[in-house]
């Protein structure tokens, strides 16, 4: 069974008296250790599936569930629960807390969840020495630059295990050389530690570290199948 | 189980824009000052009154003038007759305490001054101690013929600094000039406010021959019934008795309207404070649209992150509070202001205190309430895009 299924997903938005159809009856599978990019023109409703994936939006129609729940059936407070658990996001721009150090900006999701004090520490330690910061644990997100802001945001999407980490445009505020570094953690997160990517990507670069690339046009999900590398992590290991 | 954001990251919010915190602070913080001084004036009224109160004391006027003693007129020998009669009456040592007292608002001049304020004069004899034992000299001694002792808060009252009224001073009354020979305190009653002279003196500068009422300490045993059968059963003195403590009640209720117009102030004033703190909040949170977003996408329910929004508020309004609360206590608790009846003293008690922190907080719940829950109800989607 694939870690993620989408099956028949209709999503429509209302504006006015017309109705926008982003997505019109997508179907996919990912399977565990896979990496896939999404990409797609601007409002082809990439970020929209990556959403409905993450469990942060709801389909108009169609199931999708994530290792065997159907999160579509889930109530709102189930779905919180379970995203704390289940689904590490990297934004687009890093989304951290200014107020808040690399630390806890990592530390964040996993006080949603059942671990002790000392565990929380060395998970985070481990998350950030994950993405290279282990130095950088005390810095305020001003103190970083724009590639190792992103890297805390990575560590914080990965910090809980989570069975999948969605991105929306990891690389889309970066420079050339970050963006090089990032696809770099990307692609040894998948192939080291076996986590499930899937990114959405408008960048030819980052869709390329993909085993599967797919695309979105006017609703429709185009399997490109076009793997770059492939994954030596199998689910027994 | 409902998990929260963290402490730090709500208080650390505050210093995300020092100079806006700042601002809101300041002006929660004279919104609660006004708060602060509407309490401690209804304290000040209440407690005044309250203390002027004595539960063992009973007033004997003539009938009708329970509304007002000023207008009261009885017998001057209605003290013999009430003492001999009356068997519950506080006695000791031979002394009965009976208090005939003559009590009414007149022209007082200071030296120096010729237009004169109204002030409240008492003329008493000796027995007054006995009956009004909240008072008590602080300075000077009792007065004899042709002096005064004058309450502490008299002055106020007169709206003449303190000085005019000095033991050793003279003021005019009635025509007649009369040395200060003492100051008096009576735990903040309405009492502090007056100007005691001996009752006889006062009677004859004042050309009467009768007293306003008698003020009756019930004994042990004693009880009001007694003096209320007395009174009705001699109609020829045409007496009426009252408890203190039902005459200050119905002063109380006379004050309810003053009090009403007070608390409306408080709430038009905390209005001000609530926008205050909507404005801040707002812009607080409208400015965090995407950060909000982003820790519900990781997890955090919306009710976790309406409280942390809310914990700012209360953050900021107890600040302003505690810094109101200070500068109250410094410039406010204990001014004397006067008012009809006479003057009393502004008190931030405990219960002031207490009643105006929780104004603050309430005004950090609210303020931060709206602006919480209007976030909270966007898409997580659509907000994660926000600018």
């Amino acid at each position: 069974m694939a870690l993620v299924e989408v099956i028949d997903v209709v999503k429509e938005y209302r504006k006015g008296e017309h109705v926008i159809r982003p997505l019109d009856e997508v179907s996919l599978e990912i399977e565990r250790h896979e990496f896939v990019s999404l990409m797609g023109a601007s409002g082809s409703g990439k970020s929209t599936l990556l959403n409905l994936i993450a469990g942060i939006d709801r389909p108009t129609s169609g199931e999708v569930i994530v290792n065997g729940t159907a999160i579509t059936r889930l109530s709102r407070r189930q779905l919180a629960h379970w995203r704390a658990a289940h689904i590490g996001y990297v934004f687009q721009t890093h989304n951290l807390i200014p107020v808040l150090t690399a630390f806890e900006n990592v530390e964040l999701p996993l006080l949603l969840l059942p671990f002790s004090r000392s565990e929380r520490r060395k998970r985070v330690a481990l998350a950030l020495e994950a993405v290279g910061l282990s130095d950088r644990a005390d810095h305020y997100p001003r103190q970083l630059s724009g590639g190792q802001e992103q890297r805390v945001g990575i560590a914080r999407a990965i910090v809980a295990d989570p069975l999948v980490v969605v991105a929306d445009e990891p690389t889309g505020d970066l420079d050339a050389e970050s963006t090089e570094q990032i696809l770099e953690l990307l692609m040894r997160l998948n192939t080291e530690l076996g986590t499930t990517f899937l990114v959405v990507t408008h960048d030819p670069r980052t869709a390329g570290i993909a085993q599967r690339r797919l695309r979105l046009e006017k609703g429709k999900l185009l399997d490109r199948d076009c793997p770059a590398h492939v994954a030596t992590i199998t689910e027994d290991e | 189980m409902l998990r929260l954001l963290p402490w730090e990251y709500g208080v650390r919010n505050l210093f995300r824009r020092p100079g806006r915190t700042a601002l809101t602070v300041a002006a929660l913080t004279l919104v609660l000052l006004m708060v602060f001084a509407a309490l401690s004036f209804v304290r000040g009224l209440n407690l005044s009154l309250a203390i002027s109160a004595d539960p063992r004391v009973v007033l004997i006027h003539s009938v009708g003038g329970g509304e007002n003693l000023e207008s009261s007129s009885i017998p001057a020998r209605s003290a013999a007759l009430v003492a001999a009669s009356i068997p519950g009456i506080q006695r000791r040592y031979g002394q009965v305490y009976v208090s005939p007292e003559l009590h009414l608002t007149t022209r007082v001049y200071v030296d120096g001054d010729e237009q004169g304020a109204l002030g409240v004069i008492r003329g008493v004899a000796p027995t007054a101690l006995l009956v009004r034992q909240q008072v008590q000299l602080i300075e000077g001694r009792w007065p004899q013929l042709g002096e005064v002792a004058v309450g502490r808060l008299a002055a106020v009252k007169l709206g003449r600094p303190d000085e005019a009224l000095a033991v050793g001073q003279t003021v005019m009354i009635e025509g007649r000039r009369w040395r200060v020979s003492g100051r008096f305190a009576a735990v903040g009653s309405a009492l502090e406010a007056e100007i005691w002279g001996p009752l006889d003196e006062f009677q004859q500068a004042l050309k009467r021959q009768d007293v306003s009422l008698l003020a009756v300490t019930l004994g042990p045993g004693g009880e009001f019934g007694e003096i209320d059968e007395f009174c009705k059963e001699r109609l020829d003195l045409e007496l009426q008795a009252t408890p203190e403590t039902f005459f200050y009640g119905n002063l109380q209720a006379h004050y309810r309207p003053i009090r009403l117009l007070i608390w409306s102030i408080v709430a038009l004033v905390s209005g001000a404070g609530v926008l205050a703190g909507l404005n801040t909040m707002y812009a607080n949170v409208l400015g965090r649209v995407r950060e909000l977003a982003m820790l519900q996408t990781l997890g955090y329910s919306r009710t976790a992150l309406v409280l942390s929004v809310i914990q700012e508020g209360m953050l900021i309004a107890a600040i302003s509070a505690l810094m109101a609360a200070a500068m109250a206590l410094w410039a406010i608790d204990g001014t004397a202001i006067r008012f009809t009846m006479g003057a009393f003293v502004l008190r931030m008690d405990s219960v002031a205190v207490a009643t105006g922190c929780a104004v603050a907080l309430a005004l950090g719940v609210v303020g931060a309430l709206t602006p919480a829950l209007r976030v909270m109800r966007m898409p997580i989607g659509e907000s994660l895009k926000a600018i």
